[in-house]
């Protein structure tokens, strides 16, 4: 065998452990359990308790575009955290430090968690409109929208995790830092998901789009920028 | 090759281990010894590159460049092989799918087969583990795992910590394999209480 006298490359390496947590995902399901179980729970409790006949029809896009993204938001936070607070918990942290480029250990866990993510996406969203009568008028930009609001949430969620997965008092660090950092997509979002249930003219949305895909851009190239000081200190 | 460590010391609060100084070479085995505590897994953890030191420095120098300034142990973690007993590979999947995965994100091309046979060589024949998570195997099966996926990349630098623990007299004939082989290609650092994992080594550092 000749052993590689230099670095592996990022893609290789990103597909290598996309495809591990997966597996390891198919057979634990621990994040799956987790992340399906709290959406439909809040789903269910939602649809019960607010239903789509107590709401006014003037009220019904704004509070249908929140309670959507709360489900999503906190699936998120439930979920997503595990990717890097377990490699540390574990102790198989070390071992990929060594072996693994840093931005493909990024790279790799995120697109994991974009899947997971989109995955429970794909599961609640057609509940949610069924269940909660939420009529979508500009079904491509609800479609965009949901694409670009659950890749922002992923990145930030998946970064966030990375930050937080030495500290002692994970599960507080990771709230009180993604929080803030998620709102402001998450408040894009509501609205432009708003409008998508209000106009059926796609550009009335596009400002939202737009917003969203900066926020996406900023947020995953600083923390590819910043990913290396945080997993090798 | 040459690892030096020029007053290298590391302190979490207080002092973990230091200032040390010493050189290996090329087919050199190094032997850390000390008490409990006495900052040994630290000490490889700094020379690994896994953790920064707190004074002092450690460098790798490479045949044939410039020895002007060598390099930091954390930015060639690709000549490293580790083991330790805080090291642990995914108990999910098994000891073969381990070993896969690391060839993966380490660049190797994937050979078939390569991982069973690095597998059978430290005395895991597939009917050990073939279908096993790795957290059904014993600690001992664990521990000639993690001897695999150290020497997996045929490293130039391997870093041995406690390497007999839970290792019955075959797995210890295996750690003095690797060490041998280990000879052969670059250096081995064997941080140790035990008596027979540091007979293996040329020369010590005691750490107080």
């Amino acid at each position: 065998m000749s052993a590689p006298r230099k670095a592996a490359g990022v893609l290789p390496a990103a597909i290598a452990v996309f495809r591990r947590e997966l597996l390891a995902e198919w057979r634990t399901r621990v994040a799956v359990n987790s992340l399906f179980l709290f959406a439909f729970a809040v789903l269910v409790l939602v649809a019960y308790a607010v239903g789509p006949t107590r709401l006014s029809p003037e009220d019904r896009p704004t509070v249908n575009a929140v309670l959507l993204w709360i489900v999503l938001f906190f699936s998120a936070m439930t979920g997503l955290s595990r990717t890097f607070v377990h490699e540390e918990d574990a102790g198989t942290a070390a071992a990929l430090r060594l072996s693994a480029p840093p931005s493909g250990v990024l790279l790799g866990k995120l697109l994991a968690n974009m899947a997971l993510l989109g995955a429970v996406t794909a599961f609640i969203v057609p509940l949610f409109v069924v269940l909660m009568g939420f009529e979508i008028r500009d079904p491509p930009l609800f479609v965009l929208l949901l694409l670009l609001g659950t890749f922002g949430l992923a990145s930030a969620s998946t970064f966030t995790a990375a930050l937080v997965s030495k500290a002692s008092a994970k599960g507080a660090l990771f709230a009180v830092l993604a929080i803030p950092l998620l709102l402001p997509p998450l408040v894009g979002a509501v609205l432009a998901t708003r409008v998508a249930a209000t106009e059926a003219d796609f550009s009335a949305g596009i400002d939202f789009a737009r917003l969203l895909v900066a926020y996406d851009g900023v947020v995953t190239t600083a923390a590819f920028m910043l990913f290396d000081a945080v997993w090798r200190e | 090759m040459r690892l030096v460590a020029e007053n290298l010391s590391r302190s979490f609060g207080r002092r973990a281990f230091g200032p040390v100084s010493f050189s290996v070479e090329t087919g050199r085995v190094l032997g850390v010894a000390g008490e409990n505590g006495s900052g040994k897994t630290t000490l490889l953890k700094t020379l690994a590159g896994l953790i920064r030191p707190s004074g002092g420095r450690a460098r790798i120098f490479f045949e044939g460049e410039d020895a002007g300034d060598g390099c930091e142990p954390r930015d060639v973690p690709w000549h490293i092989g580790w083991v330790a007993p805080d090291l642990a590979l995914y108990g999910e999947l098994t000891a073969e799918e381990n070993l896969t995965f690391f060839e993966r994100v380490r660049g190797l091309v994937p050979t078939p087969g390569r991982a069973r046979a690095l597998l059978e060589s430290v005395g895991l024949p597939p009917d050990s583990h073939s279908k096993k998570p790795l957290s059904s195997l014993s600690t001992g099966q664990r521990q000639r795992v993690k001897l695999a996926f150290a020497t997996l990349h045929e490293p130039d630098l391997l870093f041995l910590d406690e390497p007999g623990a839970n290792l019955d007299e075959a797995g210890r004939s295996i750690v003095q394999r690797v060490v041998a082989e280990q000879r052969l290609r670059g250096i081995a650092v064997i941080a140790s209480n035990d008596p027979r994992d540091l007979a293996l080594a040329d020369e010590r550092v005691t750490l107080s």
